[in-house]
């Protein structure tokens, strides 16, 4: 797991600013080694990020768990302590989901509230799994771990009654699907569980696929970016293969692809190593020899050992010190990876969950008002002025208001059908503006801390918002300028 | 609040004397004390004195000091904060209460203050204010009869938590206080379980400490304890609180949380979810006749009806100014920052739109812009209503644009006529 040589985190002390680790490269000579290596990764294991998604208790984490294993991430020895671990606390049905619920309170529970993450990798693919809570409450950890990734994969339960649960509203699966949506996400790979459950009948997948279908298409996901696959989790069934007397149902009527088949075709992104740097922080922790780390996901340019990085909102900066990716020390990381950043020569106080580290002369602008252009969801009371809301950015949220209704707009040409309209009711393309707010009561002049934020057509990750009010999403948006 | 002496004409000119006593005082007399009254109140100046032989003294002197308020300000009680680093605990903490400031200028001349000049007025706990208006109208009289009901009104004090966070939150009747927010970083479980179940031991010791602290438990004004978060926080938090009184023998407070402790889901751990504490089953049914639970349930109601009957939930000042003219409010939501318009005839506006109401037999709650449902009604523009009959609003607009073209046309037709003549 990414970040587990951090055992000795008992090193308290002064944060010393020893001699910094020297700029390997000049920049000019970085891109280019980052290009060819680039290049290089085309022909060999591409990386790609997967967030795993879906209703509650789908069985995502026992699929992850089971997954791990059928490709050797967890051998004989761990299985058994995780099987003996869970039985003990009565929850051997969760056997395979305790390698990724790895806090006492998931495994108590037997639910998964934050995101694990793992790696994993396919014959082509080197893959980061990003294991997303589906319980509603947590749906903020989602948010935040759906914007690191670049692909998803949908687990639905198919057993009776469980997949309608789940997909009709208030259910997690339509919702997740429009989270991930909205946050860029355009591939998905549809994962259908629990078959044993229905005795592996083909009608029964072939009802779950007519339902979904439509709804994907509708959602905005093209057909040919997504993709079905029977799967049985708990048994490891098509999983990697077919082999075994599980599977033995499934294969009279199913001769497709397995999940590890799908996912080793899944589609990379595109690295944008010339724009400036991004690094959105999604978790700080004390690292090894008084550093502090930092996880996030470079979300534009590059990023060396050796270099000094601003951290926004504030005056602060500090020096990256190591960069580790997939467990392993590298110089650099480019656009679209997942790293952690360990950095000295700052005070933690200066390191949140929310601020963004720029290169010091390309800094991020700052918001507290904004425009955007957004969709309304299946909201239950529609969306007034000045309605209070949480503003999703990156991997952490404020409170924000829509402090003006601007125009509702064409969802298919994006013309304005009316200007200042009352209310936003669902399904509504409209143009607002939104206003942070302060969360004191403290008279008129409290004025709101601003957020890091760019504009849509600048940097589409960092663009990117998302719109809750009292536990429902409702609207997502991209940010069209930035006010003040 | 007490009131020491009351004086209305039948024009409703006339001045009120109040004495202060907490926070909750300073804020209705930040409401009712408006630019163009004369306000008394005692304030120290600095006085020097040439004695004979000619030295100099100065001494300070108590004197009353009568000003035609130009300016009144606000300031809440400070929110202390705990941010925490991955080091040390740094802890800013302060105990400051409310207060307000009133500038004007001087319209009682006395040894110590001079004719028209231009002075400060900072207003205390338990020292005479007396406020003289030439118009005391129904919304300041009845905020006084409110202000100077005996004996505080129940009180909440909530913990709103998240994964990392506190805030400490007393409620009254009219302000919401926070007293102490608490940061505390918890790293995440993709660093390592051992780290995150660190983070979060230390956190519950934070939030112990801060609860003890920030939190008046054992006050018997306090009729609930709240603990509020999304997902189980609240429980652990619960939890962990009783199980640590147990272990230092601290009864009053296991008491109290026994007696007065509830856990109440939340969708999000920022304040303003207190809104859901408040239209909460578990707090409507305890506090429903307090001022902020009433708001809470009257805002959700507004909402709702949003929600099922577009045509019955009317907001913004002149949408609801022609539904009042209808006949059509049932329920008029008006936050207290409208009567604190600068602009008199602004106030009188809608104090006249709270009478309509009210002599049509509606209901209606001022809200406290020191709540959290005042701060999203003050984004709702400040004034919302419920209607009793459905009124579609561009029917309505187009109605009033007709009947206002028909009358200019029978002004010029008027006018026509008489030049005719
Ligand atoms: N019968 C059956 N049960 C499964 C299967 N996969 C998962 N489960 C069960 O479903 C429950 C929820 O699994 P979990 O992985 O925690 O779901 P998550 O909430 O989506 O992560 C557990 O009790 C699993 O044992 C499967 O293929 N067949
Ligand atoms: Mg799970």
């Amino acid at each position: 797991m990414a970040g587990l040589n951090l055992n000795d985190d008992e090193t308290e002390g002064p944060v010393v600013d020893e001699e910094p680790p020297k700029v390997t490269m000049a920049r000019e000579k970085l891109l280019e080694e980052a290009r060819k290596a680039i290049e290089a990764s085309e022909k060999g294991k591409r990386g790609v990020s997967l967030i795993v998604i879906g209703h509650v208790d789908a069985g995502k984490s026992t699929l992850m768990g089971r997954l791990l294993y059928e490709l050797g991430r967890i051998d004989e020895k761990r299985r058994v302590a995780n099987e003996r671990g869970s039985n003990k606390v009565g929850k051997g049905s969760f056997s395979w989901a305790w390698e990724l619920d790895g806090t006492q309170e998931e495994r108590e529970r037997g639910i998964t509230m934050d995101i694990a993450q793992q790696s994993l990798s396919t014959p082509h693919r080197q893959i980061t799994i990003l294991d997303a809570p589906g319980h509603k409450d947590f749906i903020p950890n989602m948010i935040s771990g759906a914007s690191q990734a670049d692909c998803a994969l949908l687990v639905v339960d198919a057993s009776t009654g469980e997949f309608e649960a789940g997909f009709e509203r208030g259910g997690q699966t339509r919702e997740h699907l429009l989270l991930v949506r909205s946050l860029g996400v355009s591939q998905v790979v549809v994962a259908v569980n629990k078959l044993d459950m229905v005795q592996w009948e083909q009608s029964r997948y072939d009802e779950i696929l007519g339902q979904m279908q439509p709804f994907l298409l509708q959602s905005g996901f093209q057909q040919s970016k997504t993709s079905f696959v029977p799967v049985g989790a708990m048994s490891g069934v098509n999983l990697v293969n077919r082999e075994g007397p599980d599977a033995t149902a499934l294969s009279r009527w199913y001769t497709g692809p397995t999940l590890v088949d799908l996912l080793d075709v899944l589609e990379p992104p595109s690295r944008n190593i010339t724009a400036p740097l991004r690094f959105p922080i999604s978790n700080v922790f004390k690292g090894q020899s008084a550093a502090y780390a930092v996880q996030g996901r470079v979300c534009g340019g590059i990023v060396q050992v050796g270099e000094r990085l601003r951290i926004l909102p504030g005056d602060e900066s500090a020096l990256v010190k190591y960069i580790e990716h997939e467990e392993e020390n590298v110089e650099w990381a480019a656009d679209g990876s997942n790293v952690t950043l360990y950095l000295t020569g700052v005070d933690p106080v200066h390191l949140n969950v929310g601020s963004v580290l720029c290169s010091p002369s390309d800094l991020i602008p700052l918001a507290t008002v904004f425009t955007a252009r957004v969709l309304v969801f299946d909201v239950s009371v529609p969306v007034t002025a000045g309605a209070s809301v949480e503003l999703f950015h990156q991997a952490h949220d404020v409170p924000a208001s829509m402090s003006k209704l601007l125009a509702t707009l064409d969802r298919a040409t994006g013309a304005v059908i009316r200007k200042n309209p009352r209310v936003l009711t669902k399904g509504a393309s409209a143009e607002v503006q939104i206003t942070l707010r302060s969360s004191a009561y403290s008279g008129p002049n409290a004025r709101p801390r601003p957020i890091p934020l760019e504009t849509f057509a600048a940097n589409k990750e960092m663009g990117r918002v998302l719109i809750r009010r009292e536990g429902e999403t409702i609207a997502a948006g991209v940010v069209l300028e930035i006010v003040s | 609040m007490k009131l020491v002496g009351k004086y209305i004409n039948k024009d409703g000119s006339g001045h009120v004397s109040l004495r202060p006593e907490d926070d909750e005082d300073m804020w209705h007399l930040y409401n009712l004390i408006q630019e163009g009254d004369k306000v008394r109140a005692t304030a120290i100046r600095r006085v020097q004195n040439v004695s004979s032989t000619g030295s100099t003294d100065s001494h300070r002197v108590r004197t009353n000091l009568t000003l035609e308020v130009t300016r009144v300000e606000f300031t809440p009680a400070i929110t202390s904060s705990t941010a925490d680093t991955t080091n040390a605990a740094s802890t800013t903490a302060a105990d400051v209460t409310a207060s307000i400031q009133i500038s004007g200028r001087v319209t009682v001349e006395n040894p110590h203050a001079k004719m028209g000049a231009h002075h400060t007025l900072d207003i205390e706990v338990n020292r005479d204010v007396r406020i003289e208006k030439e118009q005391w109208d129904s919304v300041a009289l009845n905020r006084v009869e409110e202000a100077c009901v005996p004996g505080r009104g129940a009180e909440v004090a909530a913990v709103v938590c998240g994964e990392g966070t506190a805030a400490f939150v007393l409620l009254s009747e009219h302000l919401t206080t926070i007293r102490h927010r608490l940061t505390s970083s918890i790293p995440r479980k993709s660093s390592s379980s051992t780290l995150h179940e660190k983070g979060l031991n230390r956190y519950y010791q934070q939030l112990y400490a801060a609860f003890l602290r920030h939190i008046p438990y054992g006050s018997p004004t306090i009729k609930v304890l709240v603990f509020a978060s999304p997902g189980w926080i609240r429980d652990s938090v619960y939890d962990y609180i009783l199980k640590e009184s147990e272990r230092t023998g601290n009864k009053a407070l296991m008491r109290a949380v026994r007696e007065k402790g509830v856990r109440i889901h939340v969708s999000s751990p920022h304040v303003h979810s207190l809104v859901e504490v408040l239209k909460s089953p578990e707090i409507t049914a305890q506090l429903k006749e307090t001022k902020f639970a009433k708001e809470g349930i009257t805002l959700d109601r507004f909402f709702k009806m949003l929600g099922s009957d577009e045509m019955r939930a009317w907001y913004g000042p002149d949408h609801v100014a022609l539904a009042i003219d209808r006949g059509a409010v049932g329920t008029l939501l008006i936050s207290d920052q409208l009567f604190r318009a600068s602009d008199p005839a602004e106030r009188k506006k809608y104090v006249g739109l709270v009478e309509a109401v009210k002599d049509k037999g509606g209901e209606v709650v001022i809200f406290s812009s020191m709540h959290e449902s005042g701060q999203q009604l003050n984004q709702l523009t400040g004034i919302a209503a419920i209607l009793t009959f459905p009124l579609d609003v561009e029917v309505v607009e187009q109605e009033e644009r007709e009947a206002k073209e028909a009358e200019e046309e029978e002004r010029r037709k008027a006018e026509v006529a008489g030049e005719d003549s």
